[in-house]
């Protein structure tokens, strides 16, 4: 959380994090371009250009399919919840990988001729029309640019400037990136592999992908939150006793978006589930000092007027919350971000 | 629904002890992970064959009959202890560009080439210095030069741009290198065709389009590919020519 905009608010967390995975990639880098051909030892060996071009195509792949297995991990298990934490430096990390691969290549396959490197790479091959022989650099293009939209809209200013929802469906692009290297891959270099070494991994790793997210959906429908039932606008969410103190309930309002209910201090206050920050999910957060924490990056909030304490100024929307006996009812329209409601007290019995 | 069994990660605070070897390991199966992949895609490339520039040949100067194919060759004439008279040379400039242009007005005539031989297998070819260093015209009388008409031949095989074949870039064929073969097609380096099965006792055969023409862009979809076609086929010197008629080309499945 900040009140200004600074290139990175760093934290020790932050730091371990981007150590680990630099750590992680140079090892990849260092082992492929460096090691490697001392293991090969080829007689006649492949030119240091493609090998550098392979080494960082490979590792920027290695680093998307990690990426985005820990998303679905941390739905699976949120212990794994930590990766999703730093995860955009991760993501920029990667660009710089894709970016040197992309280098490489531009300036080997498509330099030395009398035409323009850049525009060589778009009229080289323009065999659209058949699936052996298509141009598959046109999907590491592809895959460049949505890697770079990501990384160029990837701090805080672009989230907020954006809205949440916006900064949120533009980077699903990373989806159609992955999808794009996947043809790139595909259609290119696993074509005239003789050893399938890489054609393992990379079809375990795509895989991997795949079944992750498939496998954390699964789990999503079949326990996911539940909709609530609508009675005169009102909606029915659990009885008061299930809230467990400082944790919340979330249900699916009948317009889509989720509602947060949680019991501090004894009494129940009703909140978007949508963090204001990503729309992270604070109903699986807690309080901590009094304040609900989102379980994504931190972000905290008065349970009681849905306000990031001062001097932050990220809110989310109330709602109108009441007791119908032993249940908890929240009322299905949203107060606009900031509005106090006073929290319903639940009476102890003896 | 959170859940209180659970540590919770705050990513600005310490993080909580049960969390703590948890996320010790995970970044152990990170690390390992980038490490496994990197040294098993690494040190599983494939081998390239054995070709590329033969620097420590040296500079080469020799001496022969341009012909116009109309990729031009070199038949030489005089040669040195490396290049002997009746030796064929495909010639290309530096970088993505044949010598079209430079051999065009010494078409039969003498010349002498100098530059750095490109080889693999029993196929050479030579590129050139810049200018008239690279190629001049030669004093004398041009022997005349025999043609030997070989008949029609169904090929299949692979077209490449010659230069990358012969080790300008290692890998230098293949359809991951479509592009930049066509790239160099298109500079008028000489295409080859690798046919799959020795023709006359050999694998590599320049290849031209129809009637002394270049290939045709019918071709250019094809590059890299498993083909077959029909031609043509003529020796000049200890190279294969071979003229594609552009209807028989068609792709093989496998």
């Amino acid at each position: 959380m900040s009140v200004k905009y600074i290139p990175v608010q760093w934290n020790r967390n932050k730091w371990l994090y981007d150590a680990v995975m630099l750590v992680g990639v140079v090892l990849f880098l260092w082992l492929f371009i460096f090691v490697s051909p001392e293991l090969l030892s080829h007689e006649f060996p492949i030119n240091p250009q493609v090998h550098n071009a392979r080494a960082f195509g490979a590792c920027a792949f290695v680093m998307l399919t990690v990426i985005l297995c820990i998303g679905p991990l941390a739905r699976i298990d949120r212990r794994f919840l930590p990766l999703l934490y730093n995860r955009r430096h991760f993501g920029v990390m990667t660009v710089f990988v894709a970016i040197t691969h992309a280098s490489y290549i531009l300036n080997w396959y498509f330099a030395f001729s009398s035409s323009d490197k850049y525009e060589a790479l778009l009229f080289a091959n323009t065999s659209y029309g058949q699936l052996a022989g298509f141009p598959f650099e046109i999907f590491g293009v592809f895959a460049l640019l949505c890697l770079a939209v990501l990384a160029a809209t990837s701090h805080d200013f672009w989230m907020k400037f954006l809205t949440p929802p916006v900064w949120k469906r533009i980077h699903s692009l990373i989806y159609f990136a992955y999808l794009a290297v996947v043809a790139h891959v595909s259609l290119g270099i696993l074509q005239d592999q003789q050893n399938h070494t890489f054609t393992v991994i990379f079809i375990g790793g795509a895989l991997a992908v795949a079944g992750l997210h498939a496998y954390a959906a699964m789990l999503d429908w079949r326990g996911g939150d539940e909709r609530g039932a609508d009675i005169d606008g009102w909606i029915d969410i659990c009885d008061a006793g299930d809230i467990r103190e400082g944790f919340a309930k979330i249900k699916i309002l009948p317009s889509g978006d989720r509602v947060a209910v949680f019991r501090q201090d004894g009494r129940l206050s009703a909140i978007s589930n949508a963090c204001a920050h990503q729309n992270g999910p604070l109903g699986e957060g807690r309080v901590i000092d009094c304040l609900v924490t989102c379980p994504w990056h931190g972000f905290q909030y008065d349970v009681t007027n849905g306000r990031s304490p001062a001097p932050f100024t990220e809110m989310v929307p109330t709602y109108n919350i009441r007791l119908n006996g032993a249940g908890v009812q929240v009322h299905r329209d949203a107060n606009p971000p900031g509005t106090y409601v006073e929290p319903v007290q639940i009476e102890v019995t003896a | 629904m959170s859940d209180k069994n659970n540590p919770f990660f705050v990513g600005y605070l310490p993080v909580p002890g049960p969390l703590r070897r948890f996320l010790l390991l995970a970044s152990v199966l990170v690390v390992a992970t980038f490490l496994l992949t990197g040294l098993l895609i690494g040190s599983t490339q494939d081998e390239p064959p054995a070709s590329g520039f033969r620097f420590d040949y040296g500079r080469q100067t020799v001496t022969g009959v341009i012909e116009l194919t109309p990729y031009p060759l070199l038949r030489v004439t005089q040669g040195n202890d490396l290049i002997k008279p009746g030796k064929t040379l495909m010639l290309t400039s530096g970088g993505k560009a044949g010598v079209d242009m430079r051999a065009m007005g010494l078409e039969g005539q003498l010349a002498t080439v100098s530059g750095i031989i490109l080889q693999r297998g029993t196929i050479d070819m030579m590129q050139l210095r810049g200018g008239r260093q690279g190629l001049a015209a030669a004093e004398g009388d041009p022997p005349e030069m025999v043609t030997e008409q070989l008949g029609r031949w169904k090929v299949a095989g692979e077209i490449c741009d010659g230069k990358c074949l012969n080790g300008a870039m290692r890998p230098g064929r293949g359809l991951a290198h479509k592009a930049c073969a066509n790239l160099c097609l298109l500079g008028d380096v000489p295409p080859v065709f690798v046919s799959t099965q020795p023709i006359e006792g050999s694998d590599f055969m320049l290849i031209t389009g129809p009637d002394g023409t270049r290939l045709p862009d019918a071709a250019y979809n094809y590059i890299g590919q498993f083909i077959s076609l029909e031609g043509d086929l003529e020796r000049r010197g200890d190279i294969l020519v071979l003229r594609m008629d552009t209807t028989t080309m068609e792709l093989i499945d496998g």
